[in-house]
């Protein structure tokens, strides 16, 4: 019984059929008329249609009505989707989603700002616009309706009658009768209401938050059976809800008053009392009763009421499309459920304090030298690993569904900038960390337009250099060891390093004596300075905000890099750790502190024989040069090394360099406890691991110690890159 | 777990024999001795206090951070107060605690530890007895005082745990070996 | 309606706020209190903020109550939301005028 987390799931379910209608429009651009879209974007609508009636958020109810209206004529062949109407939808979606975000950030919908409200009602207006016919149309759509009931028995009331005897948990639900009413308004007009109270107990009886009510309504409205029936979808489990359109016959009538829980006699004076029945119907009505007795009780009182008879033929298209999406709905649920987040980092947490006891225990009964329990604990070890392999994956998802978000994003940029630019993707099932995904977002973005915007050439350029009309930016991903890499490709112009390099001098970000590599040129572009909000030539609008989108990257601890050819194209290459809570890692000794270096980033591990080769720096192996140092130096340890030490190999990203320890320990189960604040500004540790004997070890950040051992000393060093601006 | 324990001593706080009237609000300070000098915390800071175990160093960090421990589970900063108040390192013995504190950050609380020489008691204090800091002449870095207490003819320096253990600050703080960069 | 109120037993309770699910369980005990045999109370609801259907079950077993012990029960000052909740719901006449829908017999 807590509103607010209703009123999340609403935001979170609004937000994700939002989606799912954009891509739904969008795929009707490939596969105009399909009708299985079309129903998919009217059952988004109508969905958070219903769903924000019940939160009495009434400006987006009386929107979306008008949305689903619109859809309801295409849904009917009236109306086709065009470029138009998708463009017209697709802000439709947008400004739902800001609505939404609004309700989500606690503002309050009456009161919108200026922007938003004109936004408002230039949609609405332009909605309406589709509606208009419809609208002239109406009482001719509705005559037929008429007709075909019109039979002899058809009776007078003009309006729905709805039975409603509420479940008791519905206020504990967080749903209140007042505010489905309400929703009930914003398409109609509720005519006379008759509230029921005979199921409110006396006051020794009575739990308050118990719902005892039930209601009788008769309402008037020009809306379908579906609409005025999803008005009760949330309340419709456990609360007896009936519903009969006008002018149905009396034995259906006769039905409902027998299907009802109270006396045939009363509620036949309240029917006639919502105006439903006339004196003389309810006569006819009960009348029909004594006749038809002998035949009903042939049959089981509970018989459900909308029998084929009942049911108007739209109704039953639209009863059957509603069962069809219910079983759509349950086979989803069945497959999928919703979870909080935080519950699964709880147990990802769980799992690695199991890993931490286990590991604990094992090494206990080793000590103990104890054969039985040492198997024990091995099998125990061996199940822990398959539940911490089932538990990793959980927080995983695919990237795909942000690559498929920029679909939009491109088709958005390219009309609004007039260029011919199409998106690929490759690579959407890789998949990463949630929060990673989540992060990801906003840099993808900025990376997509800047090459849209800067790097993918006009149309007259591209046909000067022989090159498609249509400009084409990738979006990739895959997996790399420990890594995934992320990548923005577009086949524009390309960059040119001497324009960047000249334009960093103009800066003052290079000083004219310094000569870089074009690798380090490109990644000029990075620096926060390089370019600014004047956008003079297209070379230096490429670099608007790429610092900020390298900060961002950086905060996840990834790396970003960018390569380009001129004339051929740019590719933005993101690298970044799949943050996984447990990593496979290996252990090794410094003194008193344990390391652990993730495992994949260990190539092998070899025997130091000479002291010769620390003390220049470098080792022979293989043939090759390898850079090594030496963890007690680097770390300021300054107990004494053991006579003799071992050389970790470890390579990441085609650097390599040889770690000098004091012992090798072995594999090891490693979960990563984050660094926390303290240690924000430490750039050689990706985290902290807890032994199996309790003590804490620190996970060695691999790709950061190797890019600082990399850097060559006279020129950017990563770590003052910044500063020597300044020198 | 650790929220359940970490909940007791507040609930200690409250113990129904200390309830205080409106009037004479008592707090309760936790009393410490550092270098020599007599220290007090807000009780409500304090999450428990922890016997000395030998903590792991962590390398290229600020020197005021003595190290790492393992609070059952959790990894948790131990900072070095006598180097955070650019007094001199704390030199460890039998009777060093560390006292687990939480402090608020901007966004989320953060749990450290500190260290200390001794434990000394908890104090319960009312308003009057605490007396704003001179505004010269102290100890240890004005800012980290949020008032003397003077008690037993003595005065005892209320710290002040936000600015005291700053995080942003300790974070920020250079320090290690920079061979890499050298 | 007229017999018993001579008795100096008047009270006036004031409700304020929200009368709804979230203290409804809170509400009860304060109404049900309130209630005495040959007593004249009047609820004056002109601070109620929020009334739902939980709030309104709460008001009509008060009345029903109210009736059981011989309590003369009195709805005042409606503040506009207790109007349109009583509009929505259709109750309104049944604190007005307790005849036109009969309250199951307890």
């Amino acid at each position: 019984m807590d509103m607010d987390e209703v009123l999340k799931t609403f935001i979170a379910e609004s937000q994700e059929l939002l989606l799912q209608m954009e891509d739904a429009l969008l795929q009707l651009e490939h596969t105009p008329g399909d009708a299985d879209t079309i129903n998919a974007i009217f059952r988004a609508a109508h969905t958070i249609k219903g769903s924000a009636g019940l939160f009495g958020l009434d400006l987006i109810v009386a929107f979306t009505h008008i949305a689903e209206s619109v859809l309801d004529r295409v849904r009917s062949n009236e109306l086709q989707f065009n470029a138009e109407l998708t463009a017209l939808f697709l802000q439709v979606g947008d400004h739902l989603a800001r609505l939404i975000a609004l309700v989500d950030a606690g503002a309050d919908l009456n009161t919108l700002e200026v922007e938003v409200q004109a936004t408002h009602e230039t949609l609405s207006e332009q909605l309406s616009y589709y509606l208009a016919p419809a609208t002239a149309a109406k009482p001719v759509a509705s005559q037929p309706t008429r007709i075909e009931r019109g039979n002899a028995s058809g009776l007078s009331a003009d309006h729905w009658h709805l039975s409603l005897r509420f479940g008791p948990d519905t206020l504990r639900n967080g749903m209140d009768p007042l505010g489905l009413f309400r929703y009930l308004n914003t398409f109609g007009r509720i005519v006379s209401i008759v509230p029921l109270l005979d199921r409110l107990p006396s006051a020794a009886e009575m739990d308050p938050e118990t719902c005892y009510l039930g209601f009788e309504i008769a309402f008037a409205s020009d809306a379908d059976k579906a609409t005025i029936d999803g008005t009760f979808e949330f309340v419709r489990e456990d609360s007896l809800i009936r519903i009969l359109p006008p002018h149905s016959k009396s034995d259906e009538y006769l039905e409902l008053i027998r299907t009802l829980p109270e006396e045939d006699m009363r509620l036949g004076e309240i029917l006639m009392r919502c105006g439903t029945l006339t004196a003389a119907e309810l006569q006819e009505v009960l009348l029909a009763q004594v006749e038809g007795q002998q035949r009903d009780e042939a049959q089981p009182i509970g018989q459900v009421l909308m029998e084929q008879s009942l049911v108007q033929a739209p109704v039953i298209a639209a009863a059957l499309q509603k069962q069809q999406q219910i079983k759509d709905n349950r086979s989803n649920e069945n497959s999928l459920i919703r979870v909080d987040a935080n519950k699964l980092d709880k147990l990802i947490d769980l799992v690695g304090e199991l890993i931490i006891a286990g590991a604990g225990a094992r090494m206990t009964a080793k000590n103990c030298g104890h054969s039985e329990m040492l198997e024990a604990t091995e099998l125990l070890s061996r199940l822990v690993e398959e539940v911490r392999d089932s538990a990793l994956p959980l927080r995983m998802v695919q990237i795909g569904a942000t690559f498929n978000r920029f679909q939009r994003v491109v088709r958005d940029v390219s009309k609004e900038i007039g260029k011919d630019i199409s998106l690929s993707i490759s690579g959407g099932e890789t998949e990463l960390d949630k929060s990673v995904v989540e992060r990801m977002g906003d840099p993808l973005t900025h990376l997509v337009r800047n090459a849209m915007d800067h790097g993918i050439e006009s149309l007259q350029t591209r046909q000067a250099n022989g090159k498609p009309a249509q400009g084409n930016v990738c979006l990739n991903a895959c997996h790399d060891g420990g890594n995934i890499i992320i990548e923005v490709t577009d086949d524009g112009g390309g960059l040119d390093p001497q324009r960047i390099l000249a334009k960093a001098r103009e800066r003052g970000l290079v000083s004219d004596s310094q000569t870089l590599t074009e690798q380090e040129i490109f990644n000029l572009i990075f620096e926060p300075g390089f370019s600014t909000a004047d956008q003079v030539s297209n070379l230096s609008g490429r670099g608007v905000g790429m610092d900020v989108v390298k900060r961002n990257i950086s905060a996840l601890r990834g790396t970003i890099e960018l390569s380009s050819t001129l004339g051929q194209g740019t590719r933005v290459r993101i690298r970044l750790p799949l943050t996984l809570a447990i990593i496979d890692g290996f252990l090794v000794n410094v003194g008193q502190a344990g390391y652990v270096i993730p495992l994949e980033q260990v190539e092998e591990c070899i025997e130091l024989h000479s002291d010769s080769a620390i003390t220049r720096g470098h080792l022979e192996l293989h043939g090759q040069m390898l850079p090594v140092v030496r963890l007690r130096e680097l770390f300021d340890d300054d107990s004494t090394p053991p006579r003799r030490e071992s050389v970790v190999v470890v390579q990441q990203g085609g650097l390599r360099a040889g770690l000098v320890v004091d012992q090798l320990v072995g594999e090891f189960q490693t979960v990563i406890k984050p660094l926390g604040k303290v240690f924000a500004a430490c750039r050689v540790l990706g985290g902290f691991t807890i032994l199996g004997d309790g003590s804490v070890a620190l996970i060695l950040d691999i790709p950061r110690l190797l890019t600082q051992l990399a850097a060559p000393r006279s020129a950017v060093p990563f770590e003052t890159k910044q500063s020597y601006a300044h020198e | 777990m650790n929220e359940l324990t970490a909940s007791d001593p507040r609930a200690h706080a409250n113990a129904p024999g200390q309830r205080n009237t409106a009037e004479h609000p008592r707090q309760q300070y936790l009393s410490f001795m550092l270098h020599g000098r007599c220290y007090a915390l807000d009780g409500l800071s304090v999450r428990e206090i922890i016997q000395y175990g030998r903590p792991t160093k962590v390398p290229m960090v600020s020197p005021c951070i003595h190290g790492v421990i393992n609070l059952r589970g959790a990894v948790v900063p131990v900072i070095d107060l006598g180097l955070r108040f650019a007094l001199a390192k704390t030199q460890v013995d039998r009777r060093t605690c560390i006292i687990i504190v939480e402090v608020s950050d901007t966004e989320a609380a953060q749990t450290l530890g500190i260290l200390v020489d001794a434990v000394s008691e908890v104090l319960e204090v009312v308003p009057d007895e605490m007396n704003p800091p001179p505004a010269f002449g102290n100890p240890i870095p004005s800012a980290f005082i949020q008032a003397m207490l003077h008690q037993r003819n003595d005065f005892i320096i209320v710290l002040n745990i936000e600015n005291a253990l700053a995080v942003a600050e300790i974070a920020g703080q250079p320090g290690g070996n920079n061979a890499l960069t050298a | 309606m007229s017999s018993a109120s001579a008795e100096n037993l008047y009270r006036i309770l004031p409700l304020e706020g929200s009368l709804s699910i979230y203290s409804a369980t809170e509400h009860m005990g304060l109404l049900l209190q309130v209630l005495a045999p040959d007593a004249e109370v009047e609820l004056d609801l002109s601070a109620i903020d929020e009334l739902d259907c939980a709030g309104l079950q709460l008001l009509v077993l008060a009345k029903q109550e109210a009736g059981r012990i011989g309590c003369h029960l009195r709805l005042s000052n409606h503040s506009p939301a207790v109007i349109e909740a009583f509009e929505l719901s259709g109750l309104g006449t049944f604190f007005g005028d307790p005849i036109l829908i009969k309250p199951a017999s307890e």
